[in-house]
């Protein structure tokens, strides 16, 4: 039991970080990031680059590939989305464009960095044992507290910096917060940096543990969307939810359901569905997003 | 002075593209070989170290003077088309080929593609090469479909049955993801174990392959206590984390998989954890590997700037179509006089030290000849780098 | 209908009909057919995806009911031994009934909780396509015979695919007959009163709700009529493909469908049609790219996105306002 809460809680701090990048553009702009996987396998490949390639200490690795995705997720806002959300009738129409940069970065991912599975060697050996009851590996351990410490410094960023409040003011009502004198297309793009920068950084601390590889982006967008519906969509607190509960009933189903064969994931996405059915706006989430 | 130089370069040049455009044109017919499979999106691994093996042989064909058939030299062209991993789209795929004039492809790679473009494969005459393993491909009605590596169902039970011998395996667990082709692999390879007399203590665990972290799916297996942990049909994305996670929760037991892996990547992924992980591998190993396949290895990573270890399974079907063509010329466009031809080819395997021979086998799993013989090179991964295990024959 | 509209669809029908199997047989090009054959089929799937976005949903689904369609056919005819031809509408009407199942809880939904749901869906068709017995599981249901004759009275209506010189051509003109009769039906939809009452649910579903339009009713039936389209498509394509996997249709189809009514304009009935073509053609068109087809397909997509963010068939709509 102990051993499936602390997979659970593992799985859940990283799939919350994934989550919060997505949220975050969401609840800016209302655009549902198709592409936000492929900037996460984006991140991993640009730390795989710095680490295992170059020989450049990991926490660079994990700088770079946040700038990087900063930058990116800068640009994308700036010449695609903002010209688009200004000239389309039906806001909706955001989603072509951002799975057409899902395709995009796809492409531009085979050609830079090629189609195998790529992997940085462990930072730290050795597994934690206690009594047979947890078995943890270290980096595990480690990589799961970074990124509840991203989580905090997030949270306390969005709480209490200018920034932050600007962009929850924007996220809580456009009109107003343009009214008391928020510039709307400075922190949209702020807060697309922020989400992308998000993107890359789980993305470089992943790839110490689980490697990456071109076809992760789609799946794990799918995965974040799922997260963000669980908590609610565009609440910064939802992410969070959604993410370690996602984490935890993979664990746990994935241990109690072994023996019903290839139903796991059949019984959580119909749970899943049955929810939404009787909580439309998720756990957290402002009703109709 | 300098401009001088520059004007006599550009002119030398422009002499020698014009010589070298002019003499291709000249010498060789052209032979297409189509390739149809999966190169962008999740799969992309399986595809691309498909398509470059034949675009690096067929670059090597070429530059040293082409390929002889009937006394006629040959420029060997590889038209591929990426199918996205969509059976829909691999059916236009073939149908492209057939557009080409193509009688040979390689592909697809996966079962529903395979299933899908057979249609479209009988009623042009196209022989194709698919990396699937459903026996109604291949057995009569269907004609056309040759399996271009060992079936899971045939390398599975070698191994199990090497290993019950040399490290007295009794117990043996099954993991696969939730797709098609690994569950049919995962199944088959149960009913082996079961011939073989092995327990199966766990065959109902899967995963999805996006999974992040293996240590809840693995969870449950290990506590069955398999003394051989099976990934049945693993990809070569998912092999080192499953290792990883095994091994970090405890496992001493033996991981093997019968699909072909690339060492960089388990390497990468694994690290040290991966040492003992046995895979099915072509003939690239140090014992195995002759002066032919070192070169191949060279050109493909001067080509392309990696090499891929799975394309050693790979390089095979693009050399039995050339060496069947040759065999028998009227092939080249007439699939029936191929297809009499295959049930008498035998030909030298180029690849392998020894006397191994290149031919088609399969009565035994189809009840026809519709199976390159490749050898069964099972491999170990220690230390970075694959070595040879034992090598068998299919038939 | 007007003479324009009229002389529209005379020139469309020709079109489809005669000009371009006259072209694809002047030119030699005969992998077009199946090219074209699978934009239609898709681009049926597209139209029901289209129907559920004119009543303000984003349905990112389609592909679960393509999915189901396509075992209901192969099903009947490989275990019940049924005429190809008569699965076709009880495929459609079982993807119905299935999706008032599933819609009944699920429309409740909007925005993106509703997108979210029905991409999810996709993928609880494939892993049950995995899971159920009569699925045949993992491995396909494979080698199903092509479609068989069907007569009345004697009469040969349709003949046996298997006896045909060229299957391809008699695919084509079944699929874009079944196209020209889906797009006829979706026209005459938006243009009735049922569609008057759709489009008010697009609007503001609060207040189509006050004037006393059933909109729980409304709803469920747009999206059984666009669920029906999606189980046609996918049973087409088993006739074609004679074998149907877990995935044959998956959450990237469920995608394309969606983009494939962006793409063409969420206001034209006829714009999933052309976002089909455009999209499902483009690629093919790329063929010899090579290793850059992916780049150059995405960098297109996006610059045209960027140009006509509201479908390609806005472009005519701006022309008149100008004019």
């Amino acid at each position: 039991m102990e051993q499936i809460l602390a997979n659970g809680l593992y799985l859940g701090a990283q799939y919350a970080l994934i989550a919060l990048g997505l949220t975050l553009i969401f609840s800016l702009m209302n655009v549902l990031n198709f592409a936000h996987g492929q900037m996460y396998v984006f991140g991993g490949f640009v730390t795989y680059t710095v680490v295992a390639q170059l020989g450049l200490p990991f926490v660079v690795g994990l700088f770079v590939s946040a700038m990087t995705l900063a930058v990116m997720g800068a640009f994308i806002e700036k010449f695609l989305f903002r010209p688009v959300i200004k000239k389309s009738t039906r806001e909706e129409s955001t989603m072509l464009l951002a799975a057409g940069i899902a395709f995009f970065l796809d492409a531009v991912i085979l050609l830079i960095f090629g189609e195998k599975q790529r992997g940085v060697p462990k930072i730290i050996d050795g597994v934690l044992n206690w009594d047979f009851r947890i078995i943890m590996p270290y980096d595990r351990i480690l990589i799961g507290c970074l990124a509840v410490a991203m989580i905090i410094a997030f949270i306390l960023f969005m709480q209490y910096s200018k920034t932050g409040r600007a962009m929850r003011a924007l996220a809580q009502d456009r009109v107003a917060a343009q009214l008391m004198g928020v510039e709307v297309d400075r922190y949209s793009m702020i807060g697309f940096a922020l989400g992308a920068m998000l993107a890359g950084l789980v993305g470089g601390l992943l790839v110490t543990i689980t490697g990456v590889n071109l076809g992760m982006g789609g799946p794990t967008s799918i995965k974040a969307f799922l997260m963000i519906m669980i908590g609610g969509a565009g609440v910064i607190s939802g992410a969070i939810a959604g993410g370690f509960i996602l984490g935890m009933m993979e664990s746990i189903g994935l241990t109690a359901l072994s023996s019903y064969g290839d139903i796991t994931y059949l019984v959580i996405f119909a749970t899943l569905m049955v929810f939404l059915a009787i909580r439309p706006q998720g756990l957290m989430g402002k009703p109709w997003g | 002075m300098i401009r001088r130089d520059f004007i006599k370069s550009v002119s030398i040049l422009a002499a020698a593209t014009m010589f070298s455009a002019g003499s291709a044109l000249a010498a060789n017919d052209v032979l297409k070989i189509g390739f149809v499979g999966v190169t962008s999106g999740p799969a992309a691994a399986w595809g691309i170290s498909n398509q470059r093996s034949m675009e690096a042989r067929a670059a090597w064909i070429n530059e040293t003077g082409g390929y002889e058939i009937d006394g006629k030299m040959y420029d060997i062209e590889i038209v591929a088309f990426d199918d996205q991993k969509d059976p829909k789209r691999a059916i236009a795929g073939m149908e492209k080929m057939a557009q080409e004039g193509i009688h040979y492809v390689v592909g697809p790679n996966v079962d529903d593609g395979a299933a899908a473009v057979r249609p479209v494969a009988e009623q042009n005459g196209i022989m194709y090469f698919p990396y699937a393993f459903p026996k109604a491909l291949y057995t009569a009605p269907a004609s056309n479909a040759v399996l271009g590596m060992v079936a899971n169902y045939q390398s599975g039970p070698a191994i199990y049955e090497h290993l019950m011998k040399s490290e007295g395996v009794e117990k043996i667990a099954f993991v696969a993801a939730n797709e098609s082709d690994p569950l049919s692999q995962r199944d088959s390879g149960v009913e082996a174990a079961k011939a073989l007399g092995l327990e199966v203590v766990s065959d109902s665990v899967t995963y999805q392959v996006d999974t992040t972290d293996f240590t809840p799916v693995i969870l449950p297996v290990l506590k069955t206590q398999p003394d051989l942990l099976v990934l049945s049909g693993v990809s070569p994305a998912n092999a080192p984390q499953l290792i990883r996670s095994a091994r970090e929760l405890g496992y001493t037991g033996l991981m093997s998989t019968e699909t072909a892996q690339d060492a960089k990547v388990l390497q990468e992924g694994a690290g040290d954890l991966a040492n003992g992980f046995i895979s099915v591998g072509g003939a690239s190993t140090e014992e195995l590997a002759s002066d032919m396949m070192r070169e191949f290895v060279d050109r493909y990573t001067k080509m392309f700037g990696e090499y891929n270890d799975e394309s050693n399974t790979k390089v095979y079907a693009l050399e039995y179509i050339l060496e069947t063509i040759k065999a028998d010329p009227a092939g080249m466009t007439d699939v029936e006089a191929f297809k009499t031809a295959m049930d008498t080819f035998e030909a030298p395997n180029p690849y392998m030290v020894g006397d191994a021979k290149l031919s088609y086998v399969g009565s035994t799993s189809f009840g026809q000849k519709r199976q390159v013989a490749v050898p069964l090179v099972v491999n170990v991964f220690k230390d970075g780098e694959f070595e040879t295990l034992f090598v068998a024959k299919v038939d | 209908m007007n003479i324009k509209q009229i002389v529209g669809v005379v020139v469309f029908l020709l079109l489809v009909f005669i000009a371009v199997p006259w072209a694809i047989a002047s030119s030699g090009r005969w992998d077009f057919y199946y090219t074209l054959t699978s934009v239609a089929l898709l681009s049926i799937a597209s139209a029901g995806v289209w129907l559920t976005f004119y009543i303000g949903r984003i349905n990112i689904g389609q592909g679960a009911y393509a999915l189901a369609g396509g075992y209901v056919s192969a099903v009947l005819i490989m275990q019940v031994g049924m005429n190809f031809w008569f699965t076709i509408p009880l495929a459609g009407i079982f993807c119905a009934l299935l999706s008032v199942l599933i819609g009944v809880p699920i429309l409740r939904l909007r925005g993106v909780y509703f997108a979210m749901v029905t991409l999810v869906l996709t993928e609880v068709m494939r892993l049950a396509a995995l899971a159920l017995p009569i699925t045949n599981g993992a491995k396909g249901i494979t080698s199903i015979p092509l479609p068989q004759e069907l007569s009345l009275f004697g009469l040969t209506l349709i003949p046996d695919f298997s006896t045909l010189e060229n299957p391809k051509l008699a695919f084509y003109f079944a699929a874009v007959s079944i196209m020209v009769i889906c797009y006829a039906v979706l026209w005459r939809i938006v243009n009735s009163r049922l569609g008057h009452l759709c489009r008010s649910l697009q609007q503001n579903e609060e207040l189509s709700a006050s004037i006393g339009v059933h909109t729980a009713y409304l709803r469920v039936l747009a999206y059984s009529i666009s669920s029906f389209f999606g189980g046609i498509a996918g049973a087409m394509f088993v006739a074609i493909s004679q074998s149907i996997y877990p995935s044959s249709f998956q959450v990237a189809d469920s995608i394309n469908f969606m983009l494939n009514c962006f793409l063409g304009g969420l206001g034209y009935v006829f714009g999933p049609m052309l976002g089909t073509l455009v999209l499902y053609f483009g690629w093919d068109l790329l063929f010899t790219t090579g290793r850059y087809q992916l780049l150059i397909y995405s960098s297109l997509l996006i610059a045209l996105i960027l140009l006509l963010p509201n479908g390609i068939l806005s472009i005519f709509s701006r022309k008149e306002k100008r004019s």
